[in-house]
Order: structure tokens, then C-alpha cells, then sequence
């Protein structure tokens, strides 16, 4: 059965390795140590740090640089036929100095093209950006737009932007205009709602209410109806929340539609039609209790299959989606439901497949 | 089918909500704009609250966030505890219907007979 991967974290070595695709001053900057990135403001307390412990990088960050340690862990031990990029160097998390946080997304951009998409045809791209700044951001998509292997635009969740307000219309007009996916992320900024709680355990189990508010202020706000071809993917946020988003939000919408008639459709028909949810981390739940939640959410169209690598709480695609569902789902989860986001399809282990479907 | 006769023509009002009943089934009448007299089923298909506690206005509408418009006036039933709305022309919610929830309003034919409103059951 093909596995398509929705979440896969590729990062530098050093910031440094950012600084030949910068412009000045930055590039100056960042060569000669002005800003360090990003340090995550908590401890990670599992055996490989942010990582699992067989992935070890050489400054003890959630990240892996090494594309052949890739390869083999990932993209062949488990004969992926395509993996998405999703970074995990967010510079929206700057809540100053906007012109270097746009450029930084830029060089990124230009790092990860050269130093992983370049490198294996099975890699599907992401946008980063500097969301603060949201005609920058628009720009950097029309750029990025261009290259062949780019997919979709990606938004950090971070600890104050809800990417429905119409500040941000800018990103999703250029994710539009390039026929873009839009997925969400969280970040080591990312809170619930009262903060990240005291320990690493409550920081992780809040992530899914850092991405229910945004699934909530894109309906509430317009930007499903607004653009009918754009779809979602909420990343490594959970999924068994989604039945109460929906049922909440259709309550809502009968009896506070006079506020916001500009949505047009049900919020559960929206979800079902054009959001995705990606399945890392799952919760440890029976076959039986899978199927029941897909039997709430009322299709087996949403969801779509990640492992998260090379983070600490990776899945496996062979153990994580149990085997004693129909198979039909299991492959609409492993790969289907993704395939046809991303807009990939038969053979995808050449860079054809990957234009063809331009 | 079965015709009663339940109020004086002159108790039905626009933007107004007059209860009546047939048997113990409570039915609220309004008069739309246009003239019709509306006959409804008296509890909300959601959770029965009384409509005759409701309130008669008319709904929004928009293509772009922020910016409404407002019309149909005197022709939208408003439930009184949750607000559902509902078209006194067809009975229709003003949302789309869901497969786990269908809501209509019940609606019954209204005569004028002289001064008096006759609903047919």
C-alpha cells in the first residue's frame, strides 16, 4: 500500500547555514551570530530530546539536517512515495523586526529547495513565511509558487495570530492564485488557552486547542467561502476533536447566522469537503473506536497520514493505523486522502508525476 | 381535512405573532408584508419551544465579511431560545439542513372567510 507522509521536519544544521541566501544586512547578521534563532522556551524530557533517540542532531535541537539519514530512515525504510516538507523554523515566531523575519522565510526557502527538494523527487514543498507581514508573505508565495516540487503555503500557529482575520486575506489570495494548498502547524510558541500550562506534557496536550481556534476563526471569518478552491490541512493538531468542532459550529451557525451570513454552507459540510487532519500523533484507540470516529465525522475523506519525523513521538505507518480497518479507509488514509490534496497520483517516485500534475 | 375557524382577521398583524389553538396544538399566524396570512406550527422543530414568545424580523444577508445587508422584513420567524430562523413564506430555515437534523416549520393553510381566519388541518 502506498504511504504518502504529510509531516516531515527538515531543518539546517546551524542558522548559519541560512546565511548565503540572505541579503544584507542580514546576511551579516546572521554570519556573525546577531540572533541565534529560535530556542524553544521548555525542556523536552523524552530519550532523544525533541527527536527520536535514533536521530541525533549535533546541536541536541528537534531537527534533522542530514538528507541521506533521512533516506534511510524514512523515505526508503518505509518505501514512502512522497514526503511533505514542513520545516520547523517558523520566522512568523518573531514578533519584531519584520523585514528580517521575510527575509529569513525567503532564505529558508531558498536552503530548503537546494539542500532537500533538490535532492529527492519524492519531497513535496512547503511555503514558509513571514505571516505578520501579509503582502511579504504573498509575495514569497508568488515566488515559490513557481517551483515545481511546492505544494501548499505553510502557517505557524503561534501564540496570537487567527488566521481568519482579514489582516491575512493577502496569504490566502496568493495560496489561491497559485493553486497552493494552506497547512497549519504549531510552533514551541503555540498555547492553549492558558499558556503552554507548567510541564512539557500539558505544553503537548494543549497543542490540539492551538489548531481548534483556527479551524474555527477561517469558517467564522469567511476565508472557506471566500475562496472555494483553496483546502485545509491541520498538522500534528489531532483529529478526534473534529466531530465536536463541527457539531459546535453548526449550533453556532443556526442560531448566530444573522451575525455572519456570509458563510454560505454548513461548517461540518465545509470540514468535510475541504479540510484535512493530519493522524500523528494518534491516540492510542482501538480499531473499533477509529471507525467510530470516522462514522462521526460522517466520511473517511479527512483524514490523512504523518509520522513527524524525526520527532520524539513519531509514527509508524505500519503500526499506527491499525490494520483491522477496511482496507479501503487505510489506504484513503495512508495515502489516497493526501494524493489527492496535493495533487499527486500513480507513480510517484519521479519528478514526472510530480509536473505532470501541474 | 378539517376547517377551523381561530381569529378575527384584524388579529393578525405584520412583524406580530398571534397563538391560537386547535385542539390543545398551539399555531402561530402573522401576516407577512404582502398581505398572506401564515399559519404555523406553534412549538419549534428544534426543541418545542412556544414561537409565540419568538419574534417576526427580517435576516441578514452578506457576500463579504463585515459587511451586512438586511431585508425580508416582517417574513422571518425567530425561535425564542435559540434563535433558529425560519422563512414564514416556505417554512425553510434560513440554513442548510444537515442529514443528522432537518427542520422545517409546520405550515397549514390559511382562508379568509368574511372577518374570520379559517386554518384548514
Amino acid at each position: 500500500m502506498k504511504v504518502l507522509d504529510a509531516d516531515v521536519h527538515e531543518s539546517f544544521a546551524s542558522i548559519k547555514d541560512l546565511a548565503p541566501y540572505l541579503p544584507e544586512p542580514y546576511r551579516g547578521w546572521i554570519a556573525g551570530g546577531a540572533w541565534r534563532g529560535f530556542s524553544q522556551p521548555f525542556a523536552y524530557t523524552s530519550p532523544g530530546l525533541g527527536n527520536r533517540a535514533d536521530v541525533r542532531s549535533n546541536d541536541g535541537s528537534a531537527s534533522v539536517s542530514d538528507y541521506g539519514l533521512m533516506r534511510d530512515q524514512l523515505l526508503d525504510a518505509y518505501d514512502l512515495s512522497h514526503a511533505v516538507l514542513t520545516g520547523y523554523f517558523y520566522p512568523t515566531g518573531l514578533k519584531l523586526q519584520y523585514g528580517f523575519a521575510t527575509a529569513l522565510a525567503a532564505a529558508y526557502n531558498d536552503y530548503v529547495a537546494e539542500h532537500w527538494l533538490a535532492k529527492d523527487p519524492r519531497f513535496i514543498g512547503s511555503v514558509q513565511v513571514n505571516a505578520r507581514d501579509p503582502e511579504a508573505a504573498a509575495r514569497e508565495i508568488d515566488r515559490m509558487a513557481a517551483h515545481p516540487q511546492v505544494r501548499q503555503v505553510l502557517l505557524p500557529v503561534v501564540d496570537d495570530i487567527a488566521y481568519g482575520h482579514p489582516v491575512y486575506r493577502p496569504i490566502f489570495e496568493a495560496a489561491d492564485r497559485n493553486r497552493l494548498m494552506v497547512a497549519f502547524h504549531h510552533t514551541t510558541f503555540a498555547q492553549g488557552p492558558y499558556g503552554m500550562g507548567l510541564h512539557y506534557m500539558e505544553r503537548h496536550a494543549l497543542l490540539p486547542l492551538a489548531m481548534m481556534p483556527q479551524v474555527i476563526s477561517l469558517i467564522a471569518n469567511g476565508v472557506f467561502d471566500a475562496y472555494p478552491n483553496l483546502r485545509f490541512m491541520i498538522l500534528e493538531g489531532g483529529f478526534s476533536w473534529l466531530p465536536h468542532v463541527m457539531w459546535r459550529l453548526d449550533r453556532e451557525y443556526r442560531q448566530g447566522r444573522v451575525e455572519v451570513p456570509w458563510i454560505k454552507k454548513l461548517p461540518s459540510q465545509h470540514c468535510r469537503e475541504r479540510l484535512r487532519l493530519s493522524t500523528q500523533p494518534t491516540e492510542d484507540i482501538s480499531g473499533d473506536q477509529w471507525m467510530k470516529l470516522i462514522d462521526l465525522m460522517g466520511t473517511d475523506d479527512v483524514l490523512v497520514f504523518s509520522t513527524d519525523y524525526p520527532h520524539f513521538d513519531f509514527d509508524d505507518p505500519n503500526a499506527a493505523i491499525p490494520r483491522v480497518l477496511p482496507e479501503s479507509t487505510r489506504e484513503k488514509i495512508l495515502w489516497k486522502n493526501a494524493a489527492e490534496f496535493y495533487g499527486v497520483s500513480d507513480d510517484p517516485r519521479s519528478e514526472r508525476s510530480l509536473e505532470a500534475a501541474e | 381535512m378539517a376547517r377551523h375557524s381561530v381569529c378575527k382577521v384584524a388579529d393578525v398583524a405584520v412583524g406580530a405573532l398571534t397563538e391560537v389553538k386547535v385542539g390543545r396544538s398551539p399555531i402561530v399566524l402573522s401576516r407577512l408584508p404582502s398581505g398572506e396570512i401564515r399559519a404555523v406550527g406553534g412549538r419549534c422543530p428544534h426543541q418545542g419551544a412556544a414561537l409565540r414568545f419568538g419574534c417576526v424580523s427580517g435576516t441578514t444577508g452578506s457576500d463579504t465579511p463585515n459587511e451586512l445587508t438586511y431585508g425580508c422584513e416582517g417574513e422571518i420567524l425567530r425561535c425564542p431560545w435559540h434563535g433558529f430562523e425560519f422563512s414564514l413564506r416556505d417554512g425553510l430555515p434560513t440554513t442548510p439542513d444537515s442529514e443528522s437534523l432537518t427542520l422545517r416549520l409546520r405550515m397549514y393553510e390559511v382562508e379568509v372567510d368574511g372577518d374570520e381566519v379559517v386554518v384548514v388541518t
